[in-house]
């Protein structure tokens, strides 16, 4: 199991390294993903499979797949055919790939040796107990992350808005939803 | 600890507050009409302010991972206060603002439940959420006339230098987890014991790093003059004084009760920074041409000042420093409710046709000839700015002979000597805006404040503060009272 963490940590170290020193952002983000997928390993190495799940479902699922999506949206143009030709070189795609092997080796050596339901030291954290711990003692912060994505949300959807004044004095008049 | 009825009593301030700042996002969502979300604001804002009377019976009690003491209502009230006349200065600001006008209040409000968390905080979680709800919602109002390629700079710049901050921050509450295991304050406190270790000391320090650039102390201090002068006035006004209350009460607290913040080699780097602060911040200001960027040097000059209190943190600190924190608040909203009032487009100005066409008019050739134009308002800024430079009769006179009391009774010589060196540079460009709002000469630059600014709110609020600033320099006495029973809750 220790060696699971060092390895997991390690490659999650050298996927953040590709993340900021490459160029191309689709590049980048493909590294980050095996960043975020190394780091739900070190979660799960250490005892908490709820984070790793999350981490997963949420981070490298949901909102990686969203970056990748929004950027290869916004390089479609007269080049974008030569562009998915680069993109498909093995420069490109072999350091993501070659990390992502090591993560697979890791997680698979791990589930042979039976050690799968192993942590490094502690309790299992499950999600009950994450849930009771959260609605328990820190039911104010969850409430205080709320009022932060509102203040976000508001923020960028007012920075956000196309300007002109007279689209804007318009609406002003109408009743509209924000 | 779980959450009980006593608790959500004590944290009424708060959350009467956020339920604001919810009421204003569904009146928006409704119908917009500024001057409504204007008075719905002011009106929660009172509401809370009042209640913290209420709230001041239960202190001190420490709810979970918040303390509801003397030093967090001390803040709490500072705070609002620096919120209502922040939300008033916005309705006369963005009164001809073509665009969007009610989220301001929305964010403001965020912000505002923001700082009071963050005073209140016992607990590494709230002390990080407290901060980047201050801060998020500060982003939004630094950047809120985004068509202004100022304003929008302001923004971005302060996006990414805090975030980067709050890496720091994030890094160092790590160590120290790291090294205890705990997180509340309290249980660092007690496992860090007398030795805090090589560990312990680095995540202490990141800590302070992170804090430091929040209160633009002098290496952190680079982004303070571009988001000052970018920034519309009102949000200028609420980062000047709000948000750096919150820090600074936040870091009083953490200086008190955590003795990893005890160290003695911790407490000497702060010493020079807060040496570096004031000189490198007054010398600074000795060039500027532009009154927001120069009250960005001179809060940097300030708050050097006030870490002096941290450094010795024995005695009369906390008072010292709450003295020193209202004589502040009341210079920064006081100049920076003028800056306000003399920007705002206004329908008998020539700027209105393209509202806000022009940045805020900061530069001192604006000022020049205030006086034989707006007697009052100069009267105001004059006052403001006197108290910042420490004169007698008005209230910064007391907070730096406080501070000077302070560092003359812990001998600490050098302290001393820089604040008094730097109150003298300080003396000097003060003076220099003051000559300027008397000069006159033909031809001189029409940039006037509304004709009836007097009678709007803005101008009640300016007014009130320059009436606070002699009054509590001619009579001290409720705020050194006030300041006195203020105590800090170590324990929960």
């Amino acid at each position: 199991m220790e060696i699971a963490f060092y390895l997991s940590g390690l490659v999650a170290v050298l996927a953040t390294l590709g993340v900021v020193t490459n160029t191309n952002p689709v590049h980048a983000l493909l590294y980050l993903i095996v960043s975020l997928i190394s780091v739900a390993l070190v979660f799960f190495a250490l005892g908490a499979p709820f984070a790793g799940a999350l981490e997963v479902i949420v981070y490298a699922g949901a909102i990686m797949v969203l970056f990748v999506f929004v950027v290869m949206m916004l390089n479609l143009g007269q080049q974008g055919v030569a562009q998915e030709r680069a993109w498909l070189s093995p420069r490109v795609w072999l350091g993501p790939a070659l990390l992502s092997a090591v993560l697979l080796v890791i997680l698979v050596a791990t589930l042979w040796s039976g050690e799968g339901g192993r942590m490094i030291t502690g309790e299992t954290l499950t999600a009950r107990a994450v849930g009771s711990l959260l609605f328990g003692p820190w039911l104010l912060v969850v409430e205080l992350a709320a009022m932060l994505l509102l203040a976000a949300l508001v923020t960028a959807s007012h920075v956000g808005r196309l300007p002109g004044p007279a689209a804007s004095s318009d609406r002003r008049d109408h009743k509209e939803v924000p | 600890m779980t959450l009980t009825a006593t608790h959500l009593l004590a944290l009424t301030p708060p959350i009467l507050v956020c339920a604001t700042a919810i009421l204003v996002m569904l009146a928006i969502a409704w119908r917009r009409h500024h001057t409504g979300i204007a008075i719905v604001s002011v009106v929660g804002l009172n509401l809370a302010l009042l209640s913290l009377i209420g709230v001041s019976w239960m202190a001190p009690l420490a709810a979970p991972m918040l303390a509801v003491d003397g030093l967090a209502i001390f803040a709490a009230a500072l705070i609002m206060v620096a919120a209502l006349a922040c939300a008033t200065l916005a309705h006369a600001y963005l009164a001809h603002y073509t665009g969007p006008r009610e989220e301001f209040y929305l964010l403001l409000l965020c912000a505002t439940a923001g700082g009071m968390v963050l005073a209140a905080s016992t607990h590494l979680a709230t002390l990080f959420l407290g901060l980047e709800l201050l801060s998020i919602p500060l982003y939004g109002m630094l950047a809120y006339v985004y068509g202004e390629r100022r304003s929008l700079e302001a923004g971005v710049k302060y996006l990414v230098l805090s975030a980067a901050a709050t890496a720091f921050l994030l890094f160092g509450m790590a160590l120290l987890y790291a090294e205890t295991g705990r997180l509340d304050i309290a249980g660092l406190a007690a496992r860090l014991g007398g030795d805090i270790g090589a560990w312990g000391l680095a995540g202490a320090a990141l800590m302070l790093m992170g804090l430091c650039f929040k209160l633009s102390v002098v290496p952190f201090h680079m982004w303070t003059p571009d988001v000052y002068e970018g920034g519309p006035a009102p949000a200028a006004t609420f980062l000047a004084a709000a948000s750096k209350v919150a820090v600074f009460v936040v870091l009083l607290r953490l200086m008190t009760a955590a003795p990893a913040f005890q160290n003695s080699d911790l407490h000497d780097v702060l010493a020079a920074l807060a040496v570096l602060s004031m000189l490198v911040g007054n010398l600074l200001a000795l060039t500027q041409s532009n009154l927001k960027r120069l009250l960005g040097y001179s809060s940097i000059a300030h708050f050097g000042y006030l870490l002096t209190a941290l450094v010795i943190s024995d005695g009369l600190s906390i008072e010292a420093a709450g003295v020193y924190l209202v004589s502040y608040l009341l210079a920064t909203l006081g100049a920076f409710g003028v800056v306000t009032l003399i920007s705002s487009p206004h329908a008998s100005s020539p700027y209105v046709a393209g509202a806000h066409g022009g940045t805020d008019a900061a530069g001192l050739h604006h000022y020049r000839g205030l006086f034989w134009r707006r007697p009052y308002l100069t009267a105001v800024l004059t006052i403001s700015l006197l108290s910042m430079a420490g004169i007698p009769f008005t209230a910064g006179f007391i907070g730096k002979f406080y501070i000077i009391a302070l560092g003359v009774e812990a001998e600490r010589w050098w302290l001393v000597g820089a604040v008094i060196v730097g109150s003298a540079i300080g003396l000097f460009y003060y003076l220099r805006v003051m000559v300027t709002l008397f000069l006159t000469e033909a031809g001189m630059q029409r940039r006037d404040a509304p004709e009836n600014w007097a009678i709007q709110a803005g101008g009640v609020v300016v007014l009130g503060a320059a009436a606070l600033i002699v009054a509590l320099g001619i009579y001290p006495v409720p705020i050194i009272e006030w300041t006195q029973s203020v105590r800090v809750l170590t324990g929960g």
